[in-house]
């Protein structure tokens, strides 16, 4: 289902324990780095395998092969100035890598961005998110939960349209996505890559190679969507 | 005794009293009182009045206690006209019959409200069959008078009654006693009452302080008597004429109507001032001590008396860094909350945040009681930093009222298993959401970005449920004939309605045009803030 990756996961107090637990079941492999004796402790209890690391020291990080272009790396460190430090440190040593990190305030994801992630997930700020969620949206909640958090048949993914694929130079209002069982529910321009654009704002527009849509749907629905994707004839066209 | 038991107790003793008791002496007394206790009406009227006069929390008490202070006020202004004006004879008439007869009423009242005789006389009797003896006239009569002269002796009620008195005409000096009906007043406002709360708090240091300043009144006096009582002095002619003097010295008042002559008394007076000025200093430190305590407790009251008027509550109990992201989105959201922790310094911050907050510990049931955990709390979270003190207080909660929604962070998961088991509605754990957030976004990080975007609202798109509700033109419609295109939203699913709507049941991913849409149904959905909104409308 998803693409396996490798995972450079530094830290193991509460948050990376966390962390290990869903990227662990989410199939990935994942390499554990730590300082602290505390860390280690953790470890031992849960059987995970960890590589002791200064992270003081470049030679300690360079020694890890760390391959920038595909590798994924968590900076979950307990104590705020070292996970920052860390993040400083990896982006010195990787100008290209994925960095995601731990935050427990909104003043240090500003510091965290700072120092050079890519994403920060701010402890606190999601879940006191959650929180008003479940008072305010009860039923928007339950469905974020079936869709991307529990281990059941629906997810959300992203699919790249192929240059070839029948779908370029199509309306997004003429193509039936609930006939192939998939709710489309955003598309990222290309050019404009972070830039989200969300489809009820797109009905007329004309899809173009090398978008991204963004999908909801079961797993095998979407597995038979991205084969259709890479087709070049009209398999499926609704009026 | 539980209400139901309760009742048949009394029937059971009604039929009793009809079959054995009726040829008694004391037969009317008993079914009367029985009578009472099983009518409706006689308890609220009773509750009524109750709430009018005592209950703080009541709404139209206020209405009252503005129409006493008018009578009051009125009743005052006539005495002073009266010294120096003749007041027509019709007005005195009013004062004399209208004002008194209020003042008795309201007397009379709150002697009514504050207990039950018919209930006195119910236990007196159902003690008396329990032991098989004869139900003594005598004894049930001292226990009523007994239990009524506990309001009967009480200061409130003392000076109520002195402010029935000048209505006698006969005595003037009893006219003085009018402004007894002043004292009154200090029953109608509360901020007057922090005043007596001060006197009783301070009671201890208070009357030290009274015996050192009698103690020096007392010296000091005869100090100076002796020094120019025999004729050194021409306005001292007595012992109380130095202690007069003695008072208005140490109060450092210094009238200079009586004022030392001889270099002795002098000496004496530079003496006295200097402990004078030291006596009122402590006794001002004192006042203002004890009043600055005051405040934050009725500030308390202000806080418990705004959230009374809520229909619906969340409290939050901890202000670290989760309670105040909370309280800020509660806010935004429009929701009815009050803050509660023990750290001053947390409360002080939240109350400067323009919060309700009350600085108490959770943990104990009385701030849950005041803040009407039977009828208006409907959601509890616990947010504080430590694991066992959330727990703590979620289950003081549930002990409290079962039905309150309970929601408890916790950041061990062993923890959080014993929550489940002690029946907490909600676990959330901060480290699992990281967790579970990180791992999308390993998989399918573009994705997750949409999600966070939609999710913190980042974006004008939003995922918003939309509740069909009876009569609505939604119902028994299809998906097929709504055309969520349209209205330009994207359906994601659907929830299933169950228990009548009070429980969310299945998810139903991308339902198919044929589905019939039901009362109770949720909808999910994305779009446009203002197309949610327009669709919300129409509904």
């Amino acid at each position: 289902m998803v693409d396996k990756k490798n995972i450079f996961l530094f830290g193991y107090g509460n948050f990376g324990r966390q962390l290990y637990k869903n990227l662990f079941l989410a199939g990935h492999n994942i390499k554990v780095l730590t300082a602290t004796a505390e860390s280690i402790v953790n470890a031992q209890e849960d059987k995970v395998d960890l590589i002791q690391i200064n992270i003081k020291r470049n030679d300690d990080i360079l020694s890890l092969n760390i391959d920038q272009e595909n590798d994924m790396l968590y900076c979950a460190m307990s104590k705020t100035a070292n996970n920052l430090f860390l993040v400083l440190t990896l982006r010195a040593l990787f100008p290209y890598a994925d960095i995601i990190a731990i935050s427990n305030s909104l003043e240090n994801t500003r510091k965290l961005k700072y120092a050079g992630a890519n994403s920060v997930i701010d402890l606190y700020e999601a879940t006191s998110r959650r929180l008003i969620n479940i008072l305010t949206k009860p039923a928007v909640t339950k469905a974020i939960d079936e869709i991307i958090y529990k281990q059941n048949n629906l997810k959300m993914a992203e699919v790249i349209i192929p240059p070839r694929s029948f779908l370029v130079g199509m309306y997004i209002k003429d193509i039936s996505f609930k006939s192939m069982g998939v709710v489309l529910v955003a598309i990222i321009d290309k050019e404009s890559e972070h830039e989200l654009v969300f489809t009820d704002q797109r009905l007329s527009q004309q899809l173009e190679a090398g978008e991204t849509l963004v999908v909801v749907s079961k797993i095998d629905d979407l597995k038979i969507f991205k084969d259709l994707v890479h087709s070049e004839t009209h398999p499926l066209v609704s009026h | 005794m539980s209400l139901p038991v309760k009742k048949k107790v009394i029937t059971f003793f009604k039929k009793k009293i009809d079959e054995n008791t009726l040829k008694q002496k004391k037969h009317f007394f008993l079914s009367f009182a029985y009578f009472i206790e099983s009518f409706n009406t006689y308890r609220r009227i009773k509750s009524f009045v109750y709430n009018l006069i005592e209950n703080d929390q009541y709404s139209y008490k206020k209405y009252f206690d503005f129409f006493m202070i008018i009578v009051i006020l009125t009743s005052v202004t006539l005495l002073v006209i009266d010294v120096k004006h003749h007041i027509p004879v019709w007005i005195d008439e009013f004062d004399f019959y209208f004002v008194t007869s209020i003042f008795i009423l309201e007397y009379l009242a709150r002697m009514w409200v504050y207990s039950d005789i018919h209930k006195i006389i119910i236990d007196e009797y159902e003690e008396s069959r329990f032991f098989d003896k004869r139900l003594s006239f005598f004894r049930l009569f001292w226990k009523i008078f007994q239990n009524k002269w506990g309001y009967i002796s009480s200061l409130s009620a003392i000076i109520d009654l002195i402010a029935i008195l000048p209505s006698y005409r006969g005595i003037r000096i009893l006219r003085v006693l009018i402004l007894f009906r002043a004292f009154k007043m200090l029953r109608y406002t509360k901020s007057l009452n922090g005043f007596i709360y001060v006197l009783k708090n301070k009671k201890f240091e208070l009357i030290t302080l009274l015996t050192l300043v009698a103690f020096f009144i007392f010296i000091a006096g005869i100090m100076l008597y002796v020094f120019e009582g025999d004729n050194k002095n021409p306005n001292i002619h007595n012992l109380f004429d130095a202690f007069y003097w003695a008072l208005i010295t140490i109060s450092t008042v210094g009238y200079g109507d009586i004022a030392p002559v001889t270099p002795e008394g002098r000496m004496e007076t530079m003496v006295i001032v200097i402990i004078g000025i030291g006596l009122i200093a402590f006794g001002t430190s004192l006042i203002v001590a004890s009043f600055n305590e005051r405040m934050s407790v009725l500030r308390e009251e202000k806080v418990i008396v705004n959230v009374s008027r809520k229909k619906s509550l969340i409290v939050i109990c901890g202000y670290g860094l989760l309670g105040r992201l909370v309280a800020k989105g509660l806010q935004k959201e429009g929701l009815d909350f009050i803050i509660i922790d023990k750290d001053e310094h947390l409360i002080s911050q939240a109350f400067n945040s323009g919060y309700n907050t009350i600085c108490t510990d959770a943990s104990q049931g009385e701030i849950f009681g005041k803040l009407g955990i039977e009828k208006r709390i409907s959601h509890v979270l616990c947010l504080t930093s430590d694991d066992i003190q959330n727990a703590f207080i979620a289950i003081n909660v549930k002990s409290l009222n079962e039905k309150v929604h309970v929601t408890v962070r916790c950041s061990d998961e062993e923890i959080a298993q014993k929550m489940e088991f002690a029946h907490i509605d909600q676990v959330i754990m901060p480290e699992e959401i990281a967790g579970m957030m990180s791992a999308v976004y390993a998989g399918e990080p573009v994705a997750f970005e949409v999600l966070l975007s939609i999710i913190e609202e980042k974006e004008k798109t939003q995922i918003d449920e939309i509740a069909i509700t009876k009569g609505s033109f939604l119902e028994h419609k299809t998906i097929g004939d709504v055309h969520f295109d349209n209205y330009r939203l994207i359906l994601l699913g659907i929830f299933t309605s169950k228990d009548n709507g009070k429980t969310l049941g299945e998810f139903l991913f991308n339902p198919s045009d044929d589905y019939y849409l039901h009362v109770g149904d949720r909808l999910v959905c994305i779009g446009y803030s203002t197309a949610i909104a327009n669709l919300k409308k129409r509904m």
